[in-house]
């Protein structure tokens, strides 16, 4: 006799969603489906008939884990819609940019599923490895970026400013000792998912990977022919759920795809190994391939180079501009189109998570479904972020509410 | 509670010869602000540097004490360095900002201290506040109307202005002319004119000319670390002090111009309120002290 299983909110990830395993006599997951339950929140209309600046402005807040990677795609549109080429320096802060917020956002992952991977006597250690991490990531991208969370300074065309010449050497000084405390990380995560008890084949799935750059991202590899989005109603079969999830699917030559480290790894590092572990481990060893790359950027920047292209006229020519960023949880496509009149007539964001969740439900089958949330926390998934209500008893701080606000 | 909290009261004056040269009065901001460069108590300063247009400055970080000598002297019109704080915190990459400020940007700086919304990482760098001593401030357009239609030069001629005895002061290479302050009213900015401090009451050391002999500049210290700058500065051999009691005209001058300010802008402030407009300060009844800064 089958069951099902649902869980609701899932937990330790960004956002909310809904995993639901229909699972047999044993316990093993015979299907399973993922689906966002967080309302849609038009980010993408709000900015539709506004300035093209306002669009970078706006698309960050899809989410406060990730919000460079969506300011970036979201600048690189613009300036694809806009026919602007940013100056090498520009480039380089970018890229910059997203290597520290690459080493930041992954720690805070590891932060995530500390309690499945790390045993009680090491959980201190492991916890203050990922702050001390997070605090000089952050530092980068606070210095480049101008704000850690919402980056002020990525603007369309390059970015505000450069650094100067002593915030350089500064930053070079400060991540060529992070190197070794990140490599020590890296070992420790390393160990301990390897030592954790997941079983093999766990999330194992045979869907094609797909990853536009070995860490930044590049437009030229997302072919709109290629790619279709049908609605969660014909996806999910069941009525109900089709109408309950919040995002559409994305497809990659027809079928449904796995993004972020592991498919990059797979695509551009050699990488040959599936599953959960395997997606914990790709995204620790990518840690040390954004710190090496920050440190190569630093190590060529010029810091007297203008860093912006300066003024440039908004009146597009209704061209669809791209841009792909490799996000820490995958690739994110954000389109964008500048009509005569200066105004964004089109704006669409794919956001990484949203590639992965057609691929993650299935990913929990053949397991038994008490394994089922270890493998949707190895994609990392974040949808976008929802707002939660506590209210606490002032008198004996009881939790009167705890609730998902549903608008 | 006239002139704040302060620790000591003395006038002083720095004792480079290219500073006295250069600055406005005893040359106290550029002196400690160089100073404290030097001694790595800071590690860069936002000042207000000069700009495009003569006279109008322009905030810019100096990280070195040449950089801040450049910007010595007082412009009569806003130099906007709070704005600047961030780009020193974060492009620059500074630790301990220094800054100098006039009262309005002193409160600015305070409380983006105390509520640092959208200053995450830059308030807690901020390591030293010189205010300085600020009766009004004219908007560029202003200065440049008055001074070219009223006073009949051309800003670009004018080598220095001041205000002292009443009255406005421009000099060129070969006049000094000046007209009575009246004659500048109504061009001030608006906010000017509900301003209760005129002596920087929250920086960490205030100074300006009142109070002082020519080229000495009066100095009130109020925080520890303002106090240990001054006084490491002293013992440094830059700065040289007198008591205030010696000078002329005293501090009595300084007590008198600013109870003349709060006084007046409390006036208005109470007009103000009594018609309904949004002041950021409270009523004369509403206050204990109804010379207090808030």
């Amino acid at each position: 006799m089958s069951e099902t299983k649902v869980i609701s909110p899932t937990s330790r990830q960004e956002g909310h969603a809904e995993l639901v395993m229909e699972v047999d006599d044993e316990g093993i997951v015979t299907k399973g489906r993922y689906l966002s339950i967080t309302p849609v929140r038009g980010l993408e209309k709000i900015v539709t008939g506004k300035a093209p600046e306002t669009a970078p402005v706006i698309c960050q807040r899809i989410c406060g884990v990730c919000p460079i990677p969506h300011t970036l795609a979201s600048v690189e549109a613009m300036d694809d819609s806009l026919g602007i080429e940013p100056p090498k320096a520009g480039k380089q802060l970018r890229e910059l940019t997203l290597m520290a917020h690459h080493v930041n956002s992954h720690a805070i992952h590891q932060f995530l599923i500390a309690p499945d991977i790390v045993p009680e006597d090491l959980m201190v250690t492991a916890i203050n490895s990922v702050s001390e991490i997070r605090k000089n990531a952050q530092y980068v991208v606070d210095m480049v970026a101008g704000e850690g969370i919402h980056p002020s300074d990525v603007r369309i065309g390059g970015m505000a400013s450069n650094i100067s010449e002593l915030a350089r050497k500064k930053l070079y000084t400060r991540l060529r000792a992070l190197q070794p405390k990140v490599d020590e990380h890296v070992e420790l995560i390393a160990g301990l998912v390897l030592d954790a008890d997941f079983p093999a084949g766990l999330g194992v799935h045979n869907q094609p990977t797909i990853a536009s750059d070995n860490l930044y991202g590049n437009r030229d590899f997302f072919d709109l022919d290629r790619f279709t989005e049908v609605m969660p109603e014909s996806w999910y079969k069941d009525p109900e759920i089709g109408k309950k999830a919040c995002s559409t699917i994305p497809l990659y030559d027809g079928v449904n795809v796995e993004v972020g480290p592991r498919a990059r790894a797979v695509q551009f590092r050699g990488f040959k190994e599936k599953g959960v572990v395997a997606q914990h481990l790709a995204r620790a060893l990518e840690m040390k391939s954004a710190l090496s790359r920050a440190i190569a950027i630093l190590d060529e920047l010029n810091t007297s180079a203008p860093a912006n292209v300066g003024n440039f006229d908004i009146r597009g020519t209704s061209k669809l501009g791209i841009g792909a960023i490799e996000g820490p949880r995958g690739m994110d496509v954000h389109m964008a189109q500048v009509g005569e009149n200066g105004k964004t007539e089109f704006y669409s964001a794919l956001v990484p998570t949203t590639w992965n969740i057609p691929t993650m439900g299935p990913a929990t089958e053949g397991f038994h479904h008490e394994y089922g949330p270890h493998v949707i926390r190895a994609y990392d998934p974040c949808l976008s972020c929802a707002t939660h209500v506590i209210v606490i008893d002032d008198d004996d701080r009881n939790i009167l509410k705890d609730d998902m606000v549903r608008l | 509670m006239v002139l704040g909290t302060y620790k000591e009261a003395l006038s002083a004056r720095s004792t480079d010869k290219q500073i006295q040269k250069i600055s406005q009065d005893g040359g106290i901001v550029t002196a400690l602000l160089s100073f404290a460069l030097d001694e790595k108590i800071i590690d860069g300063a936002v000042v207000a540097g000069p700009g495009k247009d003569m006279w109008k400055p322009v905030p810019q970080v100096a990280m070195t004490s040449d950089e801040v000598l450049a910007a010595a002297g007082t412009k009569y019109t806003l130099s906007p360095n709070v704005w600047t704080l961030k780009e020193a915190a974060r492009q620059y990459g500074l630790e301990k900002i220094g800054t100098v400020s006039i009262p309005c940007q002193t409160m600015g700086i305070r409380k983006m201290q105390s509520y640092p919304f959208g200053v995450r990482f830059v308030a807690d760098k901020i390591a030293l506040i010189l205010g300085i001593y600020c009766m009004e401030n004219f908007p560029f357009e202003s200065l440049r109307t008055f001074i070219s239609e009223k006073m009949g030069v051309s800003p670009e001629l004018v080598e220095k202005m001041d205000i002292g005895k009443g009255k406005f002061w421009v000099y060129t290479a070969d006049e000094t002319l000046s007209i009575p302050l009246k004659e500048t009213h109504g061009y001030e900015q608006n906010g000017c004119n509900i301003c209760l401090d005129y002596v920087a009451e929250l920086a960490d050391l205030s100074t300006g000319s009142v109070g002082s002999p020519e080229g000495w500049s009066t100095v009130l210290t109020r925080t520890d670390n303002g106090d240990s700058l001054f006084k490491q500065a002293v013992e440094a051999g830059i700065i040289e002090t007198k008591p205030m009691a010696d000078v002329k005209p005293g501090l009595g001058l300084l007590e008198k111009l600013s109870k003349e300010k709060k006084e007046k802008n409390q006036k208005t402030i109470d007009n103000r309120i009594a018609m309904g407009l949004p002041v950021p300060y409270k009523a004369s009844t509403e206050k204990e002290d109804p010379l207090a800064n808030y």
